[in-house]
């Protein structure tokens, strides 16, 4: 059974689509990317799985109850953790009386565990946090309850560099023990390096769903050269070879065809340098705003 | 499921007792000028004009009974009182949206019928601590100028009161969840009770018009005919108690159908 599966889900504001049409499922134990710029319509799916707004049309279940039934949802809450990119605590509770709130409501056997990890400063009022202080007790309190799914929109925001890596670590052993994870975030790079899959959600719609493996497969390589002379651009650069820059006897492209016909071209050049390796997922993602695609669509 | 009720119970704590102290301050004010104004109660009484006592409801001024249900009760119970209900109770569901912290609270296992009727059940503290706290301060008052008041009396003039203030909160609670600015709903709250209140009083002074009062919460509990002829309308308070349940009903469905954004 899938964590979360969203069929045709839709939300309309007037004319503007929110959420357009997006069915995808995120299969258990696995590390969910959700990825896209801000306004794209994360949150707003998000909002819809939580069963605090509506879907205009299509349905999604989570955990297996229908958002449409109120008290199916509810009760599957037990087992979620949810992580809002808006963290509305109680601003005159301490940190302690906050986990004491969320732990009478489903629980914290996991508390002291994560507390050792992420330490805000618990005896202090919620008011006098920092943003990482803040975001460390909201992570805290997404998971206290071992919950089997984790609901996360922009986790990392706010957090240092060395907590972010920290979070992305402690997230990799939760789905090892089979936790299942739904990553939103606009951050490439974090996605790349934390998730197993990725949807990519662009104006409401979902314009790719795949394994991260894939995606970079199919994106091709990035290939960087310096060549003995100055680059002939007609004579140098074929079909295969996309996003071309040129300087002297410099050249980088991303390469999207065969990587034998790539070799034997090159052995007609003579090669001072020379380095083959993954696009950056922006790279990707460029290829996914460009306005190639939306003329595409 | 009580963790919300618990929570919502302790912020009503420090309003309530800064109340009860304020009541304990007009009622020091109004016991000890109490027995200097009986020498010239008559005197005073002839110089209000007729409609004055009219638009307030009062009586028997010249009585202990009726100068507190007057001073104490006419205006500040029915109105303060009011008012406090109405928009502490305007801001519990439309803050917590605004500040982001229902997106977290309905993350739990709980419903948002659960969420809305925890906070209303909250109201106890302020229901408790000023019917408490106001009486025993206006009996013993009474007591210390050797003027005592029926005990019943003032028992009932809070009692019955409980259904008039729950309507004012029944007010707020309905604001709260049909508005969407956390200011606009109280305001609205607040400016519905003076409204209300002055329709009501307003509404008194001409028999023609007089009906229009009996759609105001404030017509139903009546504190001068409770202190001073010791009458005591139950049927009054129940009528109140059923636009509550009313008013209470209609916001949990209003805030289970809502988006909240």
């Amino acid at each position: 059974m899938a964590a979360i599966s969203l069929e045709n889900l839709t939300k309309r504001y007037g004319d503007v689509s929110a959420n357009d049409g997006i069915t995808l499922a995120v299969e258990e134990g696995e590390i969910f990317g959700y990825l896209g710029p801000n306004g794209a319509g994360k949150t707003t799916t998000i909002r819809q799985l939580l069963g605090l707004i509506k879907p205009t049309e299509g349905t999604a279940t989570v955990l297996g109850a229908d958002i449409r039934n109120r008290k199916a949802l509810t009760e599957v809450k037990a087992d979620l953790g949810y992580l809002p990119d808006e963290l509305g605590f109680d601003e005159r509770l301490t940190g302690n009386q906050a986990l004491d709130y969320f732990a009478r409501m489903r629980g914290d056997q996991r508390r002291e565990e994560l507390l050792e990890l992420f330490h805000p400063p618990l005896a202090k009022k919620i008011e006098t946090y920092s943003a990482g202080n803040r975001r460390m007790l909201g992570i805290v309190q997404a998971f206290m309850h071992d919950p089997e799914l984790v609901i996360m929109d922009e986790p990392t925001a706010g957090l240092d560099p060395l907590k972010q890596d920290r979070l992305h670590q402690f997230l990799a052993e939760e789905v090892a023990s089979g936790t299942t994870i739904f990553f939103s975030s606009h951050i490439l790079s974090e996605v790349q390096r934390v998730c197993d899959r990725v949807g990519i959600i662009r104006e409401g719609q979902l314009v790719a769903l795949e394994d991260i493996e894939k995606l970079l497969d199919r994106s091709g390589k990035h290939v960087w050269l310096h060549l003995r002379d100055d680059v002939v651009e007609n004579e140098f650069v074929t079909e295969e070879m996309i996003n071309v820059e040129i300087t002297d006897n410099a050249i980088q492209f991303t390469y999207t065809g065969d990587y034998n016909s790539l070799l034997s071209h090159l052995t007609s050049y003579a090669i001072d340098d020379i380095e083959i390796s993954n696009p950056q997922l922006d790279d990707i993602f460029k290829h996914y705003y460009s306005e190639e695609f939306t003329e595409e669509t | 499921m009580t963790a919300i009720f618990r929570l919502e119970s302790k912020k009503r704590v420090r309003g309530s007792v800064i109340l009860v102290a304020v009541f304990a301050v007009l009622s020091a004010m109004y016991f000890s000028i109490f027995p200097e104004y009986e020498e010239d109660a008559e005197a005073l009484i002839d110089a209000f004009p007729e409609y004055m006592l009219d638009f307030f409801g009062l009586e028997a001024l010249h009585t202990i009974e009726g100068f507190i249900a007057a001073e104490i009760y006419s205006f500040f119970w029915v109105l303060l009182v009011g008012i406090y209900f109405a928009y502490i109770s305007a801001g519990m569901i439309v803050k917590d949206i605004d500040r982001r912290r229902m997106d977290l609270t309905l993350s739990n296992p709980v419903s948002r019928e659960s969420v809305i009727l925890q906070k209303v059940a909250s109201l106890w503290v302020p229901l408790v601590i000023l019917n408490t706290g106001v009486p025993v301060i206006v009996y013993g008052g009474s007591v210390l100028i050797g003027n005592t008041i029926n005990p019943e009396a003032i028992v009932l003039v809070h009692l019955l009161s409980v259904p008039y203030l729950l309507v004012c909160a029944g007010i707020g609670i309905l604001c709260s969840v049909l508005i969407d600015r956390v200011r606009t709903a109280q305001a609205t709250a607040f400016g519905l009770v003076i409204v209300l209140w002055l329709i009501d009083s307003a509404s008194a002074l001409d028999e023609e018009y007089e009906w229009v009062g009996d759609l105001t919460p404030s017509r139903y509990y009546d504190e001068t005919a409770i202190l001073v002829r010791e009458e005591y309308a139950y049927a009054d308070a129940g009528l109140l108690t059923l636009a509550f349940v009313f008013l209470l009903g209609v916001s949990v469905l209003l805030f289970i159908r809502r988006d909240i954004h």
